[in-house]
């Protein structure tokens, strides 16, 4: 059974919060951002999940959903189904499926390829695949200038033309990665040893996506596309060089700079970059990582037809307000 | 059906009051209705009280406010009932007062209305003032009482070309009215300069568009018409009531530059009394936000829809113009102690007709009918009484 | 706390709150928003069939409600924004509903007659319990 993913939606928030914001208030920005999103004193990873969802079922039977994945590292509440909240807002059947994914940044991939493997059970002709993230950290930490918010949606479906899944290859091991969150804590934190998580990200993607060309006998020429987890501009850099794979391959999913860091969006994010920039016969590779430590790669190749978007990223991208970095203190309940 | 008249009316100052409660003001105000009887009145005639109050039912006292005070005041056993219908709590005790008398059962009841609401944090304040529009959509749209009618007056402006300064010369207007009034709350001038820029509440509103939050209490003695003139050769009767609902939210009606409420209690008012808009020389009309006393004009019959404005530029509605409006303050200046304010009215009207308006300066000379206008929240009810002097 | 709306009585209106579900009204054909046990237009039916809006719609009239003045469950709204915008907007099928506006550039930008579209939004927080409805955007 052949499943692909027919149509896709992207949420960002309206606010943005300017690079020159984090140097004018603490002297400089640790993140490689130009600028980031922000969620408004109204948004959670629920409203950012739904306004992602409804574009991506802009032209879909809701009756018609029968598995819905849902992840985020940052669920509004620790215990409670999410998927009520979704299923209500989009109105989805009550039968539905329904899966939870969350405790890393790989909380999309896993639900993608969950979403993939519970099609094949359920009856239904489509399954939403739900990402929306929104990381946070204490405003006092360097590793909070990067995040960001923002939210993505997949329609996918059995046998039918569109972004189709090839392969996914995952990798697990126990080396602490850059960050980590403890039960009961809203934020994350930095282990703060730099080289070692950042030898944990390499070798985690490499392990995941050599795994994966492999098993899809592949070189790493045969992707129009790759999408790695963004860990920083010199390591991805270079681990993407180590990996045989070009600038012009790695450039077309790149969106940190502009969004920041979200988490288990973040590569996903970049898979819907490079829907805008893509032909029949071209593959995708999307890696996602996640600290702690373990990586999924997941391989994809266009079969006719694009799937469909109502407003492509470029487009949210340019939907925007800049607000102050007090505005933004504001906003994270600090002030 | 037997006819109103009525022979006394007492009220307290509307205003801040916090050595006194409910039962102080409530017994302050019938003192004074009961001096203000000009051959005396024996209290044990009394047969039935309707109470107006909307916050008896938010912490003060729960349930059975009306027997509460008509005991504090020596008459534990008459028939007493607490209306509430929000801001117009006290033009509904009055209507069903005056009901009580038309239908023959009763020949003298009391009419009443009390508010305490300045001994609550503005908070709280907050909290249960909020709940007189339709609180499962209005309220949690984040919408306050003050932001229902600027939903009003954004429209009337867009509609008709009513401008800020408009709504503004209805808040100087009342303020003037309120200076000579020895029972109103806010006894000074404002300019329109003043009015327009203080600080914003709900936009077109600045908080010179809205009526303060008041202590205050108002009582007033119905009587069977045939039986007054052994208490008074100067009754004023009541020739005409008319009270009328409409739907609570804004959203759910046909029009937000009118209240449906006001028209169709109107219309039963002005028939029953047999006169027409022309005829009222004076009016007192519920001014809860500035936008409100501009509806009323139209909606009561003194001009056409969207023309109120004129009458404000023409200064018609002044004192000393052809048709004052609010001559005591109105609720913007005399103060609007919410179950209070439809009776306050009565009183108001009560002294007017009688020349007994206390300054010689606010005396509106040789008038004959006079008309009162109470709303209960947005419009979801109002109530409008005309008045005739009685010689 | 006399306007307090418990988590039952919010949970009873979620098809209302969460994706605008109207109610058309078998004879007169017209659409109730929120349901009425008789339809609100003909006076006489009570009988209906849901209808999900589009949430597409129009401006009819709106304000800006300062901070200071703001219902206590939107206090944290109005701590954050300073004042924010409310609407009654006129929806494609009919019926007016009244609801914040957000991701306005600026509030002077606001006009009867402006384009919006509904969004799924936070409204308040009370008991620990997040309570999710419909808002509106410049469409």
């Amino acid at each position: 059974m052949s499943v692909s993913v027919v149509s896709y939606g992207v949420y960002l928030p309206y606010l943005r919060l300017k690079r020159e914001e984090y140097i004018s208030a603490w002297g400089s920005c640790s993140a490689e951002i130009k600028e980031k999103t922000v969620m408004d004193v109204d948004e959670d990873v629920l409203t950012m999940a739904v306004a992602a969802a409804k574009d991506a079922l802009e032209h879909i039977e809701a009756e018609q959903v029968s598995v819905l994945a849902l992840a985020s590292t940052s669920f509004p509440y620790q215990e409670k189904v999410m998927a009520g909240t979704i299923m209500e807002a989009l109105g989805l059947p009550s039968d539905v499926l329904a899966t939870h994914h969350g405790h890393s940044t790989l909380a999309g991939t896993e639900a993608l390829l969950t979403a993939c493997s519970l099609l094949a059970q359920a009856g239904g002709k489509y399954a939403l695949v739900v990402v929306s993230d929104a990381p946070s950290a204490s405003t006092a930490q360097d590793i909070e200038h990067s995040l960001g918010a923002a939210a993505c949606a997949f329609v996918l479906a059995k046998e039918e033309p569109g972004l189709v899944l090839e392969g996914a290859y995952g990798y697990v091991s126990e080396v602490m990665g850059v960050r980590y969150r403890q039960a009961g804590e809203r934020g994350i934190r930095d282990i703060g040893v730099r080289s070692f998580a950042a030898q944990a990200y390499t070798r985690a993607v490499e392990a995941a996506v050599t795994g994966l060309l492999k098993k899809l006998e592949c070189s790493s020429e045969a992707y129009r596309h790759v999408v790695l987890h963004y860990y920083d501009l010199r390591t991805t850099a270079s681990l993407g060089k180590r990996l045989g794979f070009s600038e012009e391959q790695l450039k077309g999913g790149l969106v940190y700079e502009r969004i920041g860091d979200t988490g288990a969006c973040s590569t996903l994010l970049g898979l819907c970059q490079t829907m805008e920039n893509i032909s029949p016969g071209d593959r995708v590779l999307v890696c996602a990582y996640g600290a702690g430590s373990g990586s999924q790669a997941v391989g994809f190749v266009l079969e006719q037809e694009k799937p469909a978007c109502k407003t492509p990223l470029s487009v949210l991208l340019e939907k925007k307000r800049y607000i102050s970095y007090t505005h933004y203190l504001k906003l994270k309940g600090v002030i | 059906m037997e006819g109103v008249a009525i022979i006394g009316a007492g009220q307290t100052r509307y205003g801040d009051f916090p050595e006194k409660g409910l039962k102080e003001l409530f017994a302050e105000a019938y003192f004074e209705m009961l001096a203000s009887v000009d051959r005396g009145f024996d209290p044990q005639l009394i047969q039935a009280a309707y109470i107006g109050c909307l916050s008896a039912g938010s912490g003060f006292q729960l349930g059975q406010l009306a027997p509460l005070l008509m005991g504090h005041v020596g008459l534990p056993h008459v028939y007493a009932v607490r209306v509430e219908n929000a801001c117009a709590s006290g033009g509904y005790a009055l209507y069903n007062a005056a009901c009580a008398i038309a239908s023959g059962k009763f020949n003298f009841v009391l009419a009443a209305g009390v508010e305490k609401m300045r001994d609550v944090s503005s908070t709280k304040g907050r909290y249960w003032l909020g709940i007189s529009g339709d609180t499962e959509y209005e309220r949690l749209a984040g919408l306050t009482f003050a932001g229902i009618y600027a939903l009003m007056a954004t429209r009337y402006m867009h509609e008709y070309g009513l401008k800020r300064e408009h709504l503004a010369m209805v808040a100087v207007k009342n303020h003037r009215h309120a200076v000579a009034n020895p029972k109103a709350q806010f006894r000074q001038e404002i300019t329109l300069e003043r009015a327009l820029s203080g600080p914003p509440v709900a936009y077109p509103f600045t908080v010179w568009d809205c009526s303060p939050t008041s202590d205050g209490a108002a009582v007033v003695l119905l009587c069977n018409a045939k039986l007054a003139k052994s208490f008074t050769d100067r009754p004023v009767y009541l020739a005409g009531f008319g009270a009328a609902s409409d739907y609570l939210a804004v959203h759910d009606r046909h029009t937000i530059t009118s209240l449906h409420a006001t028209r169709k209690a109107a219309a039963e008012a002005y028939k029953q009394a047999g006169i027409g808009p022309g005829d009222i020389d004076f009016a007192e009309v519920h001014d809860c936000f500035t936008i409100a006393e501009i509806m009323a004009y139209s909606d009561l019959g003194f001009c056409e829809e969207g023309q109120a404005h004129r009458l404000l530029e023409e200064g018609v509605t002044q004192l000393g113009g052809r048709r004052p409006v609010n001559v005591s303050g109105g609720l913007k200046a005399k103060g609007h102690p919410i179950g209070a304010t439809g009776c306050g009215m009565a009183y108001e009207i009560f002294r007017q007709l009688r020349g007994e308006a206390r300054e010689p300066s606010r005396q509106i000379p040789n008038a004959r009918f006079a008309l009162s206008h109470n709303v209960g929240g947005s419009g979801g009810t109002a109530a409008v009484f005309i008045y005739r002097r009685g010689d | 706390m006399g306007a307090h709306i418990s988590i039952p009585m919010y949970q009873r209106a979620i098809p209302q709150r969460y994706r605008l579900v109207g109610q058309k009204c078998v004879k007169c054909g017209k659409v109730n928003f929120p349901p009425k046990a008789v339809c609100k237009y003909c006076l006489s039916s009570a009988e209906f069939a849901p209808v999900k809006l589009s949430g597409r719609g129009t401006v009819y009239s709106y304000t800006v409600i300062a901070g200071g003045g703001a219902p206590p469950e939107f206090a944290e709204i109005a701590r954050c924004k300073g004042r924010y915008p409310v609407a009654l907007v006129q929806l494609e099928e009919g019926p007016v509903i009244i609801a914040q506006l957000v991701d306005v550039p600026e509030e002077e930008e606001i006009f009867i007659g402006m384009p919006v579209e509904a969004v799924f939004r936070k409204i308040y927080e009370e008991e620990g319990v997040i309570r999710y409805g419909i808002k509106f955007r410049p469409a």
